[in-house]
């Protein structure tokens, strides 16, 4: 196993934090939670870079440098804690596209995404994501050749805001899964009062949806296969952006513990606190090297993928644990103000942990694959 | 970054793979002459070390005089990999041939390298590490074994503690005080001392787990004359030594804490499988399932924290996963056990030993002893709470008090 980046990753990766640290500061960040101001950035800098073509192939206009690749520039999104339609779009909305569109359907939905013209949100049951199972809340029933959707989706990223939905749906013939790709307005869309607003969330209310043909995905009830490879890549890369904001959260608390003063002496020389901080380094260690790997394993296709993905979820799952406790006890009564940065990170890696999956249900699913 | 190994790397695995089929000790061998402790050197320990050298085997990395075949570091990682999976060490004296034999390699004079490198390399003879005291732990450059420097001799006195092996040892490469007056980490040096030299003396120290197969020992050092052409290394620069000695295949050691790690894993699952105090199958129960499965994840990060840390040692570059190995495999290896011995209740209680000794010990013992040996690993080679300052104060950059 090689965990090395090569030299054009390290490239990739360090020109994506220049761009990111120079187009996306805290304060960018402040100003939608705040102020519910809607950026141009850093979409605008995904868009132009190429970013959002970086996992699609050459032959939609893609740059086909692979998930590994994706999920080292998510991992940059997620230290400085970006806002905006990137995660949505290239890790959750263009994989369903992906595994389960024909190639005209590729042609029309993945290849604008790609360019960055449309903005794109996957619509599932986060409640059964680690199951890769549709839920029983939407329902997709057949009549003619379209599809009527009834129901509701719940806590969709971006369900408000992306131009194109994808959504997994209940079916009642073969496998169970439908997938379908319906634009904004579809469904009556209710902005949740989200715990963080840089990363938007809405329930969507399909109240008898009517879906054409041409954006029906695959063959309802022969589905599951697709959802499952899409979930793995949209869990993983939740996992990554997850550790990347732990990485800038605990860096903002050691240096914390370097300056601040008590008894005379920086906090950072107390054994207590430097603990503390060893031990969010190894979780953070923990979570990146096990994200690492499942992103190699989904970019090869290795049959590990499955138990990958899961195992990232849950080892974030534990980084944001430990890392948000720890930020917030040694940053002290500073660390439970508004105006610290601290309460965006921890708000970012909370919501990132309950998406696609906590780390419990992930080592649910864990201990399911290891038939415990 | 990629999962798989070119093929070159691979093919390299499948010939390691066949001849160490053929050259491996067979189980009767070490049922004969059963290992009692790290410094114990049976017949065919010796011998399955002496072919290792001489196939250019014992430490791949090396030139084929010293035992290797100048190996590519990911064809080092490979061989560590392949000799993890095999049911015995590559040298049953692993201080001598891990830490020692580099460190003389690096320090020593060509007059110890010639007496003393060769001999360790073809298991020849054993060695003990004479470090902790009893007065010096984790503090270890607090030591005061003193030895007073004469013309063409040292005069060791002194005491050590926690020396494994000692009884068996021909020799101790030995951190002895040269300089009273000097700061502490200043005036330290490395001597050589023959354990058979009048004035040694060895007293057995059982660990809580067994009285009777003992590996540690209390090593008293009573005016031990040592020649002047047995120190290592410049006088006084000792302490760079106990530093410097673990650098050679640094980035490959997690890999034995790794794999003993996955062996508590596949014994985990088989209980899964078993019923439990309350006659339930114990992978019913969703507490079981919970922690089982975080052990899991837990146990697998350890190879990827491992292997990314030897992408850094493979560039040359300092990383922190030594300690945090270190400090995870420990504490992990630890929560599994006891996940175990709480699991079985009353059942962990029988804990019939017997049989039980060192060349087992990368198999199967009761989960009892298991969770009690895992108290050791928390404290040997550096407490956790020594690794949690090391990765505070080096990693992490926070001020030393």
């Amino acid at each position: 196993m090689n965990f090395a980046q090569t030299p054009e990753q390290q490239e990739l990766v360090d020109s994506v934090r220049r761009v990111l640290v120079q187009e996306c500061p805290t304060a960018l960040v402040r100003a939608i939670v705040e102020s519910g101001s809607a950026p141009e950035q850093p979409w605008k800098s995904a868009r132009e870079l190429g970013w959002t073509a970086i996992d699609l192939p050459e032959t939609v206009g893609g740059l086909a440098l692979g998930f590994t690749t994706l999920g080292l520039v998510i991992e940059q999104h997620g230290c400085c804690i970006a806002p905006g339609p990137f995660l949505a779009t290239v890790s959750q909305f263009l994989p369903l596209v992906c595994e389960a569109g024909a190639p005209d359907q590729i042609e029309r939905f993945a290849a604008p995404a790609g360019a960055g013209e449309l903005t794109g949100a996957l619509a599932i049951d986060h409640g059964r994501a680690a199951e890769h199972d549709t839920g029983e809340s939407l329902r997709a029933r057949r009549e003619g050749a379209a599809w009527i959707l009834e129901g509701e989706r719940r806590y969709v990223l971006d369900g408000d805001a992306a131009d194109e939905v994808a959504v997994a749906a209940r079916v009642d013939t073969g496998d169970g899964v439908g997938l379908f790709v319906v634009p904004q307005g579809a469904a009556e869309a209710r902005r949740v009062v989200e715990l963080d607003a840089s990363r938007p969330l809405a329930h969507l209310r399909f109240d008898g949806a009517r879906v054409t043909p041409e954006r029906v995905l695959g063959t309802p009830g022969r589905c599951a296969r697709a959802l499952a490879r899409a979930l793995e890549r949209a869990t993983v890369a939740t996992a990554l952006e997850c550790v990347g904001a732990c990485q800038t959260l605990m860096a903002m608390t050691v240096e914390y513990a370097k300056s601040r003063h008590q008894f005379d002496q920086p906090i950072g020389a107390f054994q207590a606190v430097q603990h503390k901080c060893a031990d969010m380094l190894v979780q953070l260690e923990k979570a990146r090297a096990t994200g690492h790997f499942a992103m190699m394993a989904v970019a090869e296709d290795d049959p590990r993928r499955t138990l990958a993905a899961s195992m990232a979820k849950a080892a974030a799952s534990d980084c944001q644990r430990v890392v948000c406790q720890e930020a917030i006890q040694i940053h002290g009564g500073m660390g439970y103000t508004w105006e610290s940065d601290v309460q965006l990170f921890v708000k970012r890696t909370k919501t990132l942990e309950a998406l696609f999956g906590t780390g419990r249900a992930h080592r649910q699913r864990i201990a399911d694959l290891l038939e415990v | 970054m990629k999962l798989h190994y070119d093929a070159a790397t691979e093919t390299f695995r499948s010939e390691l793979r066949a001849w160490l089929e053929v050259n491996q000790p067979t189980p009767e061998e070490i049922r004969a002459e059963p290992l009692t402790s790290s410094a114990h050197l049976p017949d065919w320990s010796r011998r399955w070390q002496r072919r290792l050298f001489d196939a250019g085997l014992l430490v791949p990395g090396w030139p084929p005089e010293l035992g290797g075949r100048n190996l590519p570091p990911v064809q080092q990682l490979v061989y560590h990999e392949e000799m993890a999976r095999i049911p015995v060490e590559r040298s049953t004296n692993p201080q001598g041939l891990g830490i020692i034999a580099p460190s003389i390699l690096d320090y020593g004079s060509e007059f110890l390298r010639r007496r003393y490198l060769l001999p360790t390399l073809r298991a020849e003879i054993s060695w003990c590490l004479g470090m902790s005291e009893p007065g010096a732990g984790s503090d270890l450059a607090g030591l005061s074994t003193r030895a007073a420097v004469h013309d063409d001799h040292f005069v060791v006195n002194g005491q050590k503690i926690w020396t494994s092996g000692a009884h068996h040892a021909d020799h101790c490469f030995c951190f002895v005080r040269t300089d009273p007056d000097a700061p502490k980490h200043r005036g330290i040096s490395v001597v050589i001392v023959d354990m058979k030299a009048p004035g040694v003396r060895v007293r057995p120290l059982p660990e809580l787990t067994d009285r009777v197969h003992v590996d540690f020992n209390e090593v008293f050092f009573d005016d031990v004359v040592v020649p002047r052409d047995h120190l290592v290394g410049p006088l006084n620069q000792g302490w760079s030594i106990s530093a410097g000695s673990l650098s050679h295949e640094r980035g490959m050691m997690w890999l034995a804490s790794a794999s003993r790690l996955d062996g508590l894993l596949s014994r985990l699952l088989e209980l899964a499988g078993e019923r439990g105090p309350d006659g339930r199958r114990i992978g019913e129960s969703a507490h079981f399932r919970d922690a089982l499965a975080s052990l899991y994840v837990d146990a697998r990060a350890m190879w990827f924290m491992g292997y990314r840390g030897f992408a850094k040692f493979a560039r040359g570059e300092v990383s922190p996963e030594h300690s945090v190995l270190k400090l995870f495999g420990s504490e992990t290896a630890q929560r599994a056990a006891r996940l175990a011995t709480e699991t079985l209740g009353v059942e962990a209680l029988d804990v019939d030993f017997e049989g039980w000794s060192l060349d087992e010990s990368r198999g199967p013992k009761p989960w009892m002893k298991q969770y009690l040996v895992s108290y050791a690993a928390t404290i040997s080679a550096g407490t956790s709470e020594i690794q949690r300052n090391i990765i505070a104060q080096r990693v992490l950059g926070l001020p030393r008090r």
